[in-house]
């Protein structure tokens, strides 16, 4: 998929993590990262706060490093960058160890399971160099085996997440209300600098009480066996590329478009984007051979993938929608909305960029009742 | 209205999003009231904290709460047991 480059309206700092983000796929994108990155007026603080905030220091890590820019940085941030990138390989490592472990348990009592999201991506869509940054290890089961998945979980010394959390009651509660996750679980480990590993088990491509929903059973009937790594002859299960595909731009949508994602600081950021466009530039004929389309109109989904695919094609400058050939279809009017909670729709006076970009999100919102058509 | 009453409503108020009704319609469903999955957990933790009260695992369902009426019940209920 081809794209032009983006412009600059949003400051270096922002375009050089936006093309990171989209992934580096000719010389031209290169040398315009390289161009923002040695400019005398690129302001490292913005920078190193923003892919903080995108998890993406990692790799603006590796970036820097496999393009020979060591002595184009600033002393001091570049030996703080490589040390992130190597401790993010390390983490990777232990994700890595874990998910077999839990992977082989789930197995061995005949569960069907993927791992999603970031253990799944790191090895594939970042080509196994530690630059995909990850905080827990994420697994999709179906929801007949919620009960059997917490029984081998706690078997395997993991415990409930609502323990190790900020506000334990409000985990709790939110848990039990909203069944398309086990609770969070979490298991210490005796690994320096790693206190706990997280597990977060879905139940559901999308979440509780959706409007928008594909069958899970549907999703794990047929998978796929990815290697593992630096671990010979092993493997992980993953979703094949349609369902990848959906689930990824899916649970994208989740985050972007319902407001308690705003509100808890935890909504979309660079790389959830970044893994869209990947996946569409890893697989464009699986995707485009009429399958994927199929399954979007049998389950009533192409509105929420057409919206996320909009705003990925307007933040970074993309043609998704017209490689999915997609570019007519959804509902004009939740196409247009930018978020809703159950009967409110909450208008960002802003783009997609420009959410991405704020630091404070929450106060770009703006209440106002779904009849006012907004 | 008795202080319980007081309390819950203004517990109630402070969640809902669709402005702030001078009275409480306890037979109207809380979501017309603008009361979403994340308010739900909110207004469910005001009320423990407001009355000293801990909603066991099968209270926590869309059934509770699902109007004001619902949600008051299980909250007198609660605080009965609590006494006895």
């Amino acid at each position: 998929m081809t794209r032009p480059l983006p412009d600059r309206s949003l400051g270096p700092e922002w375009t050089i993590l936006e093309l990171l983000a989209r992934g580096i796929v000719n010389d031209s994108e290169r040398q315009m990262v390289r161009d923002l990155l040695v400019a005398e007026t690129l302001n490292w603080g913005e920078l190193l706060e923003q892919a903080l905030r995108h998890k993406m220091v990692p790799m603006l890590a590796h970036h820097i490093i496999s393009n020979d820019l060591r002595f184009d940085v600033p002393t001091s941030i570049y030996l703080h960058l490589e040390s992130a990138l190597e401790w993010n390989r390390f983490q990777i490592q232990v994700y890595r160890r874990e998910a077999v472990c839990v992977a082989q348990a789930l197995a061995g009592r005949g569960i069907h399971f993927v791992v999603t999201k970031g253990i799944a991506f790191e090895s594939t869509l970042y080509g196994g160099l530690g630059t995909r940054f990850m905080n827990d290890v994420d697994f999709m089961i179906a929801p007949r085996d919620r009960e059997l998945v917490l029984s081998v979980m706690t078997e395997l010394g993991f415990r409930t997440f609502f323990e190790y959390a900020k506000d334990a009651r409000r985990e709790e509660i939110s848990s039990r209300l909203n069944p398309d996750h086990l609770p969070k679980l979490a298991r210490t480990i005796d690994e320096p600098g790693i206190k706990t590993i997280q597990i977060d088990v879905a139940n559901s491509l999308t979440w509780a009480k959706s409007p928008f929903d594909v069958s899970v059973e549907e999703a794990l009937a047929d998978r796929r066996d990815q290697p593992v790594p630096g671990m010979s002859g092993v493997t992980l299960p993953c979703f094949r590329p349609n369902y990848q595909f959906l689930f990824t731009v899916l649970h994208l949508f989740r985050e972007a478009w319902l407001q308690k994602f705003v509100d808890f600081g935890s909504d979309v950021g660079l790389m959830k984007f970044g893994d869209v466009i990947r996946l569409i530039d890893r697989d464009p004929k699986e995707l485009t051979d009429g399958e994927l389309l199929r399954i979007m109109e049998t389950h009533n989904v192409t509105d929420p993938i057409a919206w996320v695919l909009r705003r990925t094609d307007e933040t970074f400058h993309t043609g998704t929608l017209e490689v999915l050939g997609l570019e007519e279809r959804g509902d004009e009017q939740l196409l247009a909305s930018q978020m809703q909670s159950k009967g409110y729709v909450n208008a960002l006076g802003t783009s997609m960029r420009e959410r991405l970009q704020s630091k404070s999100r929450g106060s770009l919102l703006q209440a106002v009742p779904a009849h006012s058509g907004s | 209205m008795d202080d319980i009453t007081t309390q819950f409503e203004e517990a109630l108020r402070r969640h809902l999003r669709s402005g702030k009704p001078n009275a409480i319609n306890y037979d109207m469903e809380l979501v017309q009231l603008g009361l979403d999955s994340m308010t739900a957990v909110a207004v469910l933790l005001e009320m423990e904290k407001t009355f000293n009260i801990r909603f066991p695992d099968e209270m926590l369902v869309e059934g509770t709460f699902r109007t004001a009426g619902k949600l008051k019940e299980a909250v007198q209920m609660l605080r009965e047991r609590q006494a006895a």
